[in-house]
């Protein structure tokens, strides 16, 4: 299990060589109701643009434009990385993203293009830190050993290993001595439900950490309702005047509610992680 | 291949000024592009840019780009409802290439592939049962159901510029009517002026459109 300093030293260091001839593509939800959904993507595309690493950058979508199937308009180059910025190996990762770039294997040609397909932000062991980052910092001063910690994501019945990553994290972070008087993944669609996070939680203090790539519907509307930090479905996050404060003081406990961690700038270092994993594993 | 910013150049030499609601200017003294709205290009040539905010660099394409004036979500992006008043200055190709890519996704490489007879296009059969979740409804949509929509839908009537390309499948082609009929050129511009914005696929709007249709056909037949 990595320890704390030893997750600090990872997301300290530099993650990958330039790979000047290399296009990079991250693969995103989108959402023609949100418009947040697509944010954390383009603005990872912009922070990996920015350092210069790969010949294009660019960001496509199963549900915004430009679509999974017009990519390939989009890209010079004749290598392309493909990242899935999806908290999990699931549903999209393993059957709709290689259907729709028609993808057979890590390594695939396609139309003289060769795709490498490397696995998910959310299941790099990395993302620990980042949770734990995001908690500190949306509970400053909250001692640990009075708090339950609680990773939240979607769940579904399309596809067991969507919840994995998130049961992972959690026992990651349980076994890492952050200290928390307790480590628990809760869900919107599937047990043990997010919406019963006061019962879930021994603790005076519950801080959640939506494990979602923006604050869009879910992490930012859905959600808070469930938690009951809202009475109805509200506006979008970008559509407000300011973010929500915490801590709400709610069935009787202190509950402070992240942003989805995916807006996490530091998720750019995890997509290059990703890169270099897989040059590692197949290269 | 030449690179996709090389043959933007190119295009820009050979007289294309204009996508979608942008046009295109090439700063002749500083050698810059500038692109701005294109009810916009008079202003635009005033002194510093007659007061239109500017914009240096492509980063600002889609802040610019998601909402319209009133703050309505451009949830596509051929949308006619781009905000004015702004105005773009870009170093190179390369920048205008990724601007435009914010503006109008993959546009530019989709008319060169189809300028080059390598451009792709999707039936609506196809794309509809691909859809999972609650999606998957969609494909249940009739034929006239789908043509109808179509009517109701896209063109310029209902805000959306794109050329549609797709049929309904390879058989079906759509009825004619103004949004079938249109050239993805909003203005009154020649078409060796601009590049067109091209429908290759239904957009997820378009899907989400089919779904709602699709439910109301099924509620809508009477009992066996």
């Amino acid at each position: 299990m990595p320890c704390i300093p030893a997750i600090a030293r990872h997301l300290s260091r530099m993650s990958i060589a330039p790979k000047p001839t290399s296009a990079l593509l991250i693969v995103g939800h989108g959402s023609t109701e949100n418009p947040d959904s697509s944010t954390p993507y383009f603005e990872h595309a912009d922070e990996i643009r920015r350092r210069g690493l790969f010949a294009e950058v660019h960001c496509c979508f199963w549900k915004e434009e430009p679509s999974m199937r017009e990519a390939m308009y989009l890209i010079d180059s004749k290598e392309v990385y493909v990242v899935p910025d999806f908290i999990s190996e699931g549903y999209f990762t393993q059957d709709v993203i290689p259907r729709e770039l028609q993808l057979t294997g890590p390594t695939t040609e396609v139309r003289g293009k060769t795709y490498h397909y490397c696995l998910p932000v959310g299941v790099h062991r990395s993302m620990t830190g980042l949770i734990l980052k995001r908690a500190k910092e949306v509970a400053p001063g909250v001692d640990p050993a009075e708090t339950t910690l609680i990773i939240t994501g979607h769940g579904t019945g399309l596809n067991p290993n969507s919840t994995k990553a998130i049961r992972d994290q959690a026992d990651f972070i349980a076994a890492s001595g952050a200290g928390y008087a307790a480590v628990l993944d809760a869900y919107m669609e599937e047990q043990p439900f997010i919406a019963e996070w006061d019962k879930l939680s021994q603790t005076p203090n519950v801080v959640v950490v939506p494990f979602f790539i923006s604050d869009g519907l879910h992490s930012y509307q859905d959600i808070p309702v469930m938690l009951g930090i809202e009475s109805e479905v509200g506006a979008a996050a970008s559509q407000r005047e300011i973010f929500r404060h915490n801590p709400h003081s709610l069935r009787e406990k202190m509950l402070y509610y992240s942003s989805a961690i995916g807006t996490e700038r530091l998720l750019a270092d995890v997509i290059l992680d990703q890169v270099s994993d897989f040059d590692k594993v197949h290269k | 291949m030449d690179s996709t910013a090389n043959q933007l150049r190119d295009l820009l030499k050979s007289g294309i000024h204009r996508i979608g609601e942008l046009e295109i200017q090439t700063d002749v003294c500083s050698n810059r592009l500038i692109i701005c709205h294109f009810a916009d290009i008079q202003v635009s040539r005033e002194p510093t840019f007659g007061g239109l905010l500017v914009h240096e660099g492509p980063e600002g394409a889609r802040e610019i780009s998601t909402y319209s004036e009133d703050g309505t979500y451009r949830f596509t992006k051929g949308q006619v409802n781009l905000k004015r008043g702004w105005v773009m200055l870009l170093q190179n190709a390369e920048d205008l290439r990724l601007a435009l890519d914010q503006f109008y996704p993959a546009c530019v490489g989709l008319f060169l592939a189809q300028q080059g007879g390598t451009l792709e296009i999707e039936m609506l059969r196809d794309k509809l049962n691909r859809q999972t979740g609650m999606y998957r409804f969609a494909r249940s949509i009739s034929d006239a159901g789908a043509q109808k929509l179509v009517q109701e839908v896209c063109g310029p009537a209902h805000q959306c510029a794109k050329k549609i390309l797709w049929k309904l499948d390879a058989q079906a082609p759509l009825d004619d009517s103004e949004a079938s009929r249109f050239n993805g050129i909003p203005g009154d511009l020649p078409e060796a002026e601009a590049i067109p914005l091209l429908c290759r696929e239904a957009c997820n709007h378009f899907v989400s459109e089919c779904r709602k249709a699709a439910k109301a056909e099924f509620e809508a037949k009477p009992e066996p």
